[in-house]
């Protein structure tokens, strides 16, 4: 018997709720950036679901492909972080809004 | 000769591309060699005037193709060059009264900044007053005759640093335009009726009946009204008749040799020239005549009365252009086309040679044109008075100085062709005309001194030039002196039809008699006045100030047009400026940048600079993404 797949689909929606609440209510760049992870594991896991209902393998090299886009926009994001931090001693996002009207 | 007379026009256009482009480093010499191609212009035009002679009578009009210059379907004007009788004694005039004008600026221009440049301009001047009677065609007349008034512009304003300069040339550009385009229209007319703009197409010489005439000409005279009285509108403003004469005495602000030039021996000479050349069409319209001579008339009296009680040397003379202009017009419109031809010619020498005789004045008294600051200058400058009074008394048409034949012609015709209230007006007229020449000669050269400035005689290179003019001013009377068999009279009669013998009338050594009677009372008077001493003339002005200052605003014509025309164009100028554009138009470009910069204002608040609120709008757009595509489904 199979694991129907609305459980997957409820987890992943359940995780992606999360991840975006986190990235909305929290100040912290480094936890904001957790919750992006958090969303886009959700995302992935929607995709596995999928391509396991349909007996296809598209869904799962998708997620492989986010996963290297993640990673990869991890390290820029990480290295953004610390040089924000370096230079104003914060790694809060509201002490960065210089760029508005 | 005949088929070299392209270099007659090309010669003064290659002197003006020259001096323009070379004119400061040739400095001096710029002067001799613009003179020296109007001089073998004239030289050309002679060769070619005399093989023109050796032609038979019936076979002396040739025309020279140049090229082809527009070709548009049925439109085809190409430039070629008329030479008849009538387009060389205007050429021969043109260059040679022009090459003398030209040696004389030699030494009046000297040491002006623009020396170079002035020559230029005056041998563009010869270049397209050439065209102008030169062409075979109406269009290239037309260049002519728009190039004559470029070159009016230029040089009445060559001074242009002096306000005066720069207005009255632009008033004369404006002027003149009107009836320009009035005179465009009516080529246009010409072609649409009768498809070609050839002279020799359009305006068959004769034509009678039982000849072959241009078709809708003879059939229609309303056509033919309507394209003479257009094309007389250009005559009228390019020759200065009433109403369209008030561009002529403002131009006197130019340098003398251009007044000399341009508004005396040649350029307003144009429209008695085109009206001449068209004269086919005014005798089949009959009602154009009437109108030539009524405002011809008009002018001759009107001009002469103003010409009373002007005290600038200059305009003086200005305004006796646009009388004699006037008796041209009225001898046209009487149908005697060889007489206005005659006066064209005698009235170009010795008006040419007053205008330098003013010139030699101003050179010797600082530029001083005030009248009344003159007098007693025969003793300091004899030949100048001399020369001048040479010019006044052919003017006033005292024998046997050259205007008493022509003038006396006018008079003479307009007698005996049974106009007697248009002869009583030009006699009227040339009394006047009698009058003011006794009074400029009497106020400037007799009497008492009245100038602090020591007076002196102009150099040889002015002197000989009004020698010159002077000869012609005495003795250019005698080419048509026999009044019926004339020299003149018989090398135009192939264009310009026969002289008719008169057939009513007084006789003609009566009028003749008349006319110089009249004259001698004129300058009788004048010396009683001006030259005795015995009359207190200053205090005869103020107690007649009201005439006086009636005459010498020119029957306030001028001021007429500023209230009638010149205000209300310039408040609705102004309206346009300030209101329409300012307000109107300014606003609209103005309101929808401020609408531009208000909605930026408020849509600019969305930045905030919060990553938090970016990241709530990505979702909730994606939020509103799924649920659009949900409810699609």
């Amino acid at each position: 018997m199979r694991t129907p797949i609305a459980y997957f689909l409820v987890a992943s929606a359940a995780l992606f709720t999360i991840g975006s609440v986190g990235v909305l209510v929290r100040r912290n760049a480094l936890v904001i950036f957790m919750s992006v992870e958090l969303q886009l594991n959700a995302v992935n896991l929607a995709l596995v679901a999928f391509s396991r209902m349909h007996g296809s393998l598209d869904g799962q090299v998708l997620a492989f492909f986010s996963m290297v886009v993640a990673a990869a926009e991890v390290v820029v994001g990480l290295a953004i972080i610390v040089s924000v931090y370096r230079r104003r001693r914060s790694a809060d996002v509201d002490d960065v809004n210089l760029l508005k009207w | 000769m005949l088929r070299q007379v392209w270099l007659v026009p090309a010669l003064p256009l290659a002197g003006f591309v020259v001096c323009l482009f070379a004119g400061t480093r040739l400095g001096r010499y710029a002067g001799w060699l613009a003179s020296a191609l109007v001089v073998a212009s004239f030289g050309i035009g002679l060769g070619v005037f005399s093989d023109l002679v050796s032609l038979p009578d019936a076979s002396r009009h040739v025309v020279r193709h140049l090229y082809e210059w527009i070709a548009v379907g049925g439109f085809r004007v190409a430039v070629d060059l008329r030479v008849d009788p009538l387009s060389m004694t205007m050429a021969l005039v043109v260059t040679g009264v022009g090459a003398i004008i030209h040696v004389y600026s030699i030494g009046y221009m000297d040491g002006d900044p623009r020396y170079g440049r002035f020559f230029a301009y005056m041998n563009l001047f010869v270049f397209f007053m050439l065209t102008l009677v030169l062409a075979e065609n109406f269009l290239l007349l037309y260049v002519g005759w728009e190039g004559v008034g470029l070159c009016s512009y230029l040089l009445i304003g060559f001074w242009h640093e002096r306000p005066a300069a720069a207005s009255a040339a632009k008033k004369a550009f404006v002027v003149t335009r009107i009836g320009d385009t009035f005179m465009l229209v009516g080529i246009a007319l010409i072609f649409l009726r009768l498809g070609s703009l050839d002279f020799t197409a359009v305006l068959r010489i004769p034509c009678g009946p039982g000849q072959h005439c241009p078709p809708a000409i003879t059939t229609d005279t309303g056509v033919s009204t309507v394209i003479a009285l257009l094309l007389f509108a250009g005559a009228i403003g390019k020759s200065a008749q009433v109403p369209l004469h008030v561009w002529l005495p403002d131009a006197m602000e130019g340098p003398t040799p251009v007044s000399a030039l341009i508004h005396a021996a040649t350029m307003v000479t144009a429209g008695v020239y085109l009206v001449a050349r068209t004269h086919v069409l005014f005798e089949v319209s009959g009602v154009a005549l009437t109108v030539v001579l009524v405002v011809g008339l008009v002018t001759a009296l009107y001009a002469a009365t103003v010409a009373l009680a002007q005290d600038d040397f200059k305009r003086v003379l200005a305004w006796s252009t646009i009388s004699q202009l006037g008796f041209m017009f009225t001898a046209l419109g009487l149908r005697a086309y060889w007489a206005a031809i005659f006066l064209l010619v005698t009235h170009a020498f010795y008006k040419a040679l007053l205008f330098l005789s003013a010139g030699s004045v101003m050179h010797a008294l600082d530029g001083e044109t005030d009248l009344k600051k003159m007098g007693g200058l025969r003793r300091t400058m004899p030949i100048t008075a001399v020369v001048c009074s040479i010019g006044a008394l052919a003017l006033a048409g005292i024998p046997p100085f050259a205007g008493f034949f022509s003038k006396d012609d006018v008079l003479a015709v307009a007698n005996q062709s049974g106009h007697a209230l248009a002869w009583l007006i030009a006699l009227v007229a040339a009394f006047f005309s009698a009058l003011y020449m006794a009074r400029l000669v009497f106020l400037a050269f007799f009497g008492e001194e009245r100038t602090e400035r020591y007076a002196h005689e102009a150099p040889p290179v002015m002197t000989v030039p009004l020698g010159l003019l002077a000869v012609g001013a005495a003795f250019g009377g005698f080419l048509g002196a026999n009044e019926t068999r004339g020299l003149l009279q018989t090398f135009l009669a192939p264009v310009l039809g026969k002289v008719r013998e008169p057939t009513q009338g007084l006789s003609g050594p009566a009028l003749a008699l008349i006319s110089v009677g009249v004259a001698a009372l004129a300058i009788a008077v004048g010396w009683l006045v001006y030259g005795s001493g015995r009359i207190d003339w200053v205090a005869l002005r103020v107690r007649l100030s009201s005439l006086h200052r009636f005459l010498a605003r020119g029957w306030y014509v001028d001021d007429a047009y500023a209230a009638v025309l010149v205000s209300p164009a310039k408040a609705g100028s102004a309206f346009l400026a300030y209101v329409v554009d300012a307000r109107l138009v300014d606003g609209l470009v103005n309101a929808s940048g401020q609408l531009v910069r208000w909605l930026a204002s408020v849509g600019r608040r969305v930045q905030t600079g919060f990553v938090r609120n970016y990241a709530l709008a990505i979702l909730l757009g994606a939020l509103v993404l799924l649920v659009y595509v949900g409810l699609r489904i």
